[in-house]
């Protein structure tokens, strides 16, 4: 009775902060800086926010549609971050050309290889998704995810990149893969039908929504408290009517 | 199974790795003016001498002085975060994630004197905690005028 009254709290809490973080992004007009966070955030909203509930209230939350629909999406919201994290990677490669084609590459082949292993995965066991297969083929998503976000991360502090924005986004999207991983790791280890295992089943219930809640606000407080490094462009109405002669436009 | 549990642990550690990189995020914010300065003069607050301290004397740290000194400025600046010139009497949500990370790193510093490891950069971030709640504080009181008080006057008057 608390764990569902708990649960839906989560739920709602989770999803009135995407939507309130997709608002500020569309009034403030900064969809156009970060047209990827705002595509990731959408797509929450849609699945999450939408698709989930929908099929939840259609066909009820012990059915196999519903079932299904979930850990489907599950995957396929893994896959979007996936993405997000390689629109990073092209933020904080902004200023050094040379390491972003071989970048390109090697994502873009990463991003295949995750797709076509996951791909492979679910449809050798489409019927009997169910089982201990779907924890294990999450950890192993999430955990791909994760490492590459850490890669990221790392990378940022090699080129020193003074972006604090794109640290904090990565920050974020780190806690939202973290504590997941952690989770479906810990559901797989542990037997079936003991206590131990209903505690980690329990823990899932928060585990998922909370990290989502702190990758929110990490990311709420990136777009909105930082300050902004303000680009001013070089255009001749702008620049002092001697200095303008001399720009070749 | 040996692949699982090397993930669980890979993960929970960059999952507080993560946690660590967001509130040192937060803490790397750059103010217009050193407003901690005034904080400090006006509350007698003695992290900025502990920090010095331990740049200028690379010697052996006073260990429960400085664990003193710290709690205490820990103490007043938070009461000040909550009241002074704040309309809302509450933490903001990165004050409240600021709070409990210094409390996590103050422990951590604590368990490190007891198995008799340096405890010195734990000290340096906790004074880096303490120094963004006083420029918090002073951007505050900077930006609110209380009649014909300065923002040390109306310190002294809380």
């Amino acid at each position: 009775m608390i764990s569902n009254f708990l649960d839906s709290g989560f739920y709602y809490i989770v999803q009135g902060m995407v939507l309130g973080l997709l608002i500020f992004l569309i009034y403030k007009r900064l969809w156009k800086r970060l047209p990827s966070v705002t595509g990731y955030l959408f797509a929450l909203l849609l699945i999450d926010g939408v698709g989930r509930r929908y099929v939840f209230y259609h066909y009820g939350v012990a059915s196999h549609e519903y079932a299904y629909f979930y850990w489907l999406t599950d995957a396929a919201l893994a896959l979007g971050a996936f993405l997000l994290i390689c629109t990073f990677f092209q933020r904080a490669c902004a200023k050094d050309t040379k390491l972003w084609p071989f970048l390109r590459l090697f994502l873009v082949f990463v991003f295949f290889l995750v797709v076509g292993i996951s791909a492979l995965a679910l449809s050798q066991n489409y019927a009997n998704l169910f089982t201990r297969f779907i924890y294990e083929f999450n950890q192993n998503l999430y955990f791909t995810c994760l490492v590459l976000n850490t890669l990221l991360y790392v990378m940022m502090q090699q080129i020193e990149t003074a972006d604090d924005e794109l640290n904090l986004l990565v920050c974020g999207l780190g806690l939202q893969f973290a504590g997941p991983a952690a989770n479906f790791a810990l559901m797989f280890l542990t037997p079936d039908h003991t206590p131990a295992y209903e505690y980690a089943k329990l823990l899932f219930g928060f585990v998922g929504p909370l990290c989502t809640l702190g990758m929110l606000l990490t990311w709420f407080y990136a777009v909105s408290r930082l300050p902004k490094t303000v680009r001013v462009p070089a255009s001749k109405q702008l620049v002092p009517a001697m200095a303008a002669g001399r720009i070749e436009v | 199974m040996i692949l699982a549990s090397l993930i669980l642990i890979v993960s929970t550690g960059l999952f507080l790795f993560y946690l660590q990189a967001t509130c040192q995020g937060i803490l790397r914010k750059q103010f217009e003016q050193e407003y901690f300065q005034s904080i400090v003069n006006a509350n007698r607050l003695e992290f900025p001498s502990v920090r010095r301290a331990l740049e200028d004397y690379d010697g052996p740290v006073d260990y429960s002085r400085f664990r003193m000194t710290l709690k205490c400025d820990f103490l007043a600046l938070t009461y000040l975060l909550k009241n002074a010139a704040n309309t809302n009497h509450r933490y903001t949500r990165e004050e409240r994630l600021l709070i409990l990370y210094f409390q996590a790193i103050y422990l951590f510093m604590v368990t490190r004197h007891a198995l008799r490891l340096q405890e010195k950069n734990a000290i340096m971030n906790l004074t880096a905690i303490l120094q963004y709640f006083a420029n918090v504080v002073g951007q505050r009181v900077n930006m609110v005028r209380f009649g014909n008080l300065a923002p040390s006057d109306y310190l002294l008057n809380l």
